[in-house]
């Protein structure tokens, strides 16, 4: 019993990093209708963005703003001068999604003469080793899971209590009935990229702290999870998404202390395959999970 | 009968006497070259490098090439072998079987003066081992597969252990490594794909059958972001020692044995593929140098690079490396494929003189009896004092640069194992021994799988 309740634990862990990133990523998909490869990239920069900045003797918790900053940047900068460019162009949303899977490559081709093959690790502080009641986390594991449900309230209020919100959620609905009404489509547009980049960066950083070290290879690797949990909780879902990450976050660790830990992958794909079979439009979609918004 | 019929019956006779010639002309060609009547013949010996010299595993050719290079000029210096000059060639097979099967094809039909081919790694072995075997030419193999453990190709040798024997060298660590007594709780920790779990079959057999308690057997997917929920699984069995190698997740999952046992570390053995500085950075980032240098022990080749034998190669590696410019032989000195693979030639080369023949189908069982020695053998180093202590009418032990070898009935030859840890700066350090006899023993009890 208590192998599970530390799994438990474990898995608030895996779920708060793959929700802070899968929000982002289900956000740009359902207000841009961007299904951007490159993010798991954008992840690894803003990690390695952090890296220097804690090297510099900065406090991770401190440099994770750094990381931040370079998310929104980096994926302002993608958004402005490679995607747009082609949307405007009439690129079908296959041929975008080739276009980002490019970005990937280039990004990671790009990054790898600069930092070198070798894994990275921040220097931090896990704190004290708290134990109750079969609960297993260090303080820095608790942080990461505060910092998750801090983020998630964020997103939350943003998209309910504030009118950048609501503008948001009229772009992703409608973006031609949104324009109409005077809602500066493109302007909500570029402020998506930059705070889901933000939460991209964001991710990228407590993905570095949770696995105790990363490199170049790590991008693509955090990719597949967070699609995952995009598309179980409903693409274009930012509450879905929570959803889907919690699922996979939770499932993975249970099946690990359950079944052999090398099935635990194996495990959370075929949840995801059952949930599109029951519901192939996710957990929270009214339309197909694939459906593109507006 | 007709006035045809003699005639007829005197060609039928003449035919059949030409179809007789020309069958007899037919097998003295098959002999591909060689003396089947005795003799160590005449003309230059030639010794294939079948190897890979471009591709991913082009670093491997050259460092055996320089091996054969110094036993070469060891045959000749003196006097060759029967007075026949030897030479190597390099064959590439680009670490592809597809390129390495015409590759070993053309160095045969091209060749009939093939004393001996050296090589052979894991890349191609599996489709040229079968090709060298069949044409009868003695081969010295640097292949780690376990396929060939229990072999049949009488014309195989393998004079370095397969990789899966380092889990035997782990479990001797676990048992009579120094510093600590025998541990009793041993938990295997190694990847889930194929080529981490080839050491955790024998690791189990010869556990079990020692009556070493396997506190876990975790196979785990490498490349993941955490093994909080494994690592926990892990501290409830309570082990004594940690089995692992985990490359490019050691660092994850050591850092989280440390964090999730309350800062306290447990010891832990590694393959000699930890053996590495990537890996050491990874891990000591994890837990902290103080930590890795008290309870990281890995297993390595018992290559001790000393002696009359490696004297001697050392010499004529030097020798090779100004006389072969470009070849850089002297930088792979303490490589143990250029040692093993000097002594592999070497081997072949007394094996001839001892069986005064240049067919292989007489001097290859010669091989095994000079690499292990009969009974009453003379222990010589160099094959200069191996031909000389031959003309006197004495059996021999070659005891050469890589030091004893062993062959089991299957030509795979181990001489024990390092016991090593590293440095503050990664560097390699020998702190133990596990003997040939005791590392025979672990395999033993693994059924040599």
């Amino acid at each position: 019993m208590e192998l599970y309740v530390a799994a438990l634990g474990f898995g608030l862990i895996s779920a708060s990093v793959i929700a802070i990133a899968a929000v982002g990523f289900t956000m740009q998909f359902g207000i841009t209708n961007m299904i951007n490869l490159a993010y798991g990239e954008v992840m690894m920069v803003s990690g390695y963005a952090a890296f220097y900045v804690n090297q510099a003797g900065v406090n991770i918790w401190v440099a994770m703003i750094a990381g931040a900053l370079a998310g929104a940047a980096l994926s302002y900068l993608l958004n402005r001068f490679l995607y747009t460019p082609f949307q405007r162009k009439g690129t079908n949303l296959i041929g975008m999604v080739i276009i980002s899977l490019a970005a990937s490559l280039m990004i990671a081709n790009l990054m790898l003469p600069l930092v070198g093959y070798d894994t990275s690790s921040y220097v931090i502080d896990q704190g004290q080793l708290l134990r109750w009641n079969g609960l297993v986390l260090t303080a820095a594991q608790i942080a990461i899971i505060v910092v998750a449900a801090i983020l998630m309230a964020a997103i939350h209020g943003l998209l309910t209590y504030t009118r950048l919100g609501k503008a948001m959620r009229a772009t992703a609905a409608n973006p031609t009935l949104a324009r109409n009404c005077g809602i500066p489509t493109q302007r909500v547009i570029s402020v998506v990229w930059l705070i889901t980049g933000a939460l991209c960066g964001v991710a990228g950083v407590v993905a570095g702290m949770d696995s105790e070290n990363f490199s170049v290879a790590s991008g693509a690797g955090y990719l597949i999870t967070i699609i995952a949990a995009a598309v179980l909780g409903g693409a274009g879902q930012p509450y879905g998404a929570m959803i889907g990450a919690l699922i996979i976050g939770l499932v993975t660790e249970l099946s690990a202390a359950a079944i052999a830990p090398e099935y635990k992958q194996v495990v959370a794909f075929a949840i995801l395959v059952l949930v599109m079979v029951l519901r192939p439009q996710g957990m929270l979609a009214k339309r197909g999970a694939l459906a593109a918004a507006g | 009968m007709n006035r045809f019929q003699p005639a007829v019956r005197q060609h039928l006779n003449s035919t059949r006497l030409l179809s007789v010639i020309a069958a007899l002309v037919v097998l003295a060609a098959c002999g591909g070259g060689t003396s089947s009547t005795g003799g160590l013949g005449s003309g230059p010996l030639l010794v294939g490098v079948l190897a890979p010299f471009s591709g991913a595993d082009a670093s491997f050719g050259p460092r055996y090439l320089a091996g054969c290079y110094a036993a070469a000029l060891s045959i000749n210096g003196a006097g060759g072998v029967g007075g026949r000059q030897v030479s190597c060639q390099q064959f590439d097979t680009r670490g592809e079987p597809a390129d390495a099967v015409p590759a070993a094809n053309a160095m045969i039909s091209s060749n009939s003066n093939l004393m001996g081919v050296v090589g052979c790694t894991s890349d191609e072995a599996s489709t040229v081992v079968p090709i060298l075997d069949r044409s009868h030419i003695p081969m010295t193999c640097m292949t780690g597969q376990s396929e060939f453990n229990k072999t049949t190709f009488k014309y195989f040798h393998r004079l370095v252990p397969p990789d899966s024997f380092d889990a035997y060298a782990m479990i001797g660590s676990a048992l009579f490594g120094p510093g600590h007594a025998p541990y009793k709780n041993i938990a295997l920790v190694f990847g889930d794909d194929i080529g981490s779990q080839t050491f955790v079959g024998p690791a189990v057999a010869a556990l079990n059958k020692l009556g070493v308690n396997i506190a876990i057997n975790q196979a785990i997917h490498l490349g993941a972001s955490s093994y909080r929920t494994e690592v926990q699984k892990m501290l409830l069995t309570h082990p004594d020692v940690i089995l692992t190698e985990t490359i490019g997740s050691a660092g994850t999952y050591l850092g989280e044995v440390k964090q999730l046992n309350g800062g306290k570390m447990i010891p832990f053995i590694g393959t000699s593929a930890t053996i590495d500085p990537v890996w050491f950075k990874q891990v000591v980032t994890a837990i902290g140098l103080p930590d890795f240098e008290a309870n990281y022990t890995a297993v390595d080749l018992a290559l001790s690079l000393q002696g009359p034998g490696y004297d001697e190669f050392v010499t004529q590696l030097t020798a090779a490396d100004s006389k072969y410019s470009g070849s850089q032989a002297l930088t792979y000195k303490g490589k143990s494929p250029t040692v093993h693979l000097y002594d592999g030639i070497i081997l072949d080369a007394l094996a001839m003189v001892a069986a005064n023949s240049s067919d292989p189908t007489v001097y290859n069982p010669k091989i095994f009896d000079i690499a292990n020695g009969v009974p009453g053998a003379t222990v010589v180093n160099t094959f200069k004092d191996g031909v000389a202590e031959l003309k006197a009418g004495k059996s021999i032990r070659y005891v050469g640069a890589a030091g004893e070898n062993n062959f089991n009935q299957w030509n795979n030859s181990q001489q024990g194992y390092n016991l090593v840890t590293m440095d503050k700066n990664g560097n390699e350090v020998v702190i133990g021994q596990l003997t040939q006899a005791q590392t025979q023993q672990i395999i033993d009890a693994g059924g040599n799988a």
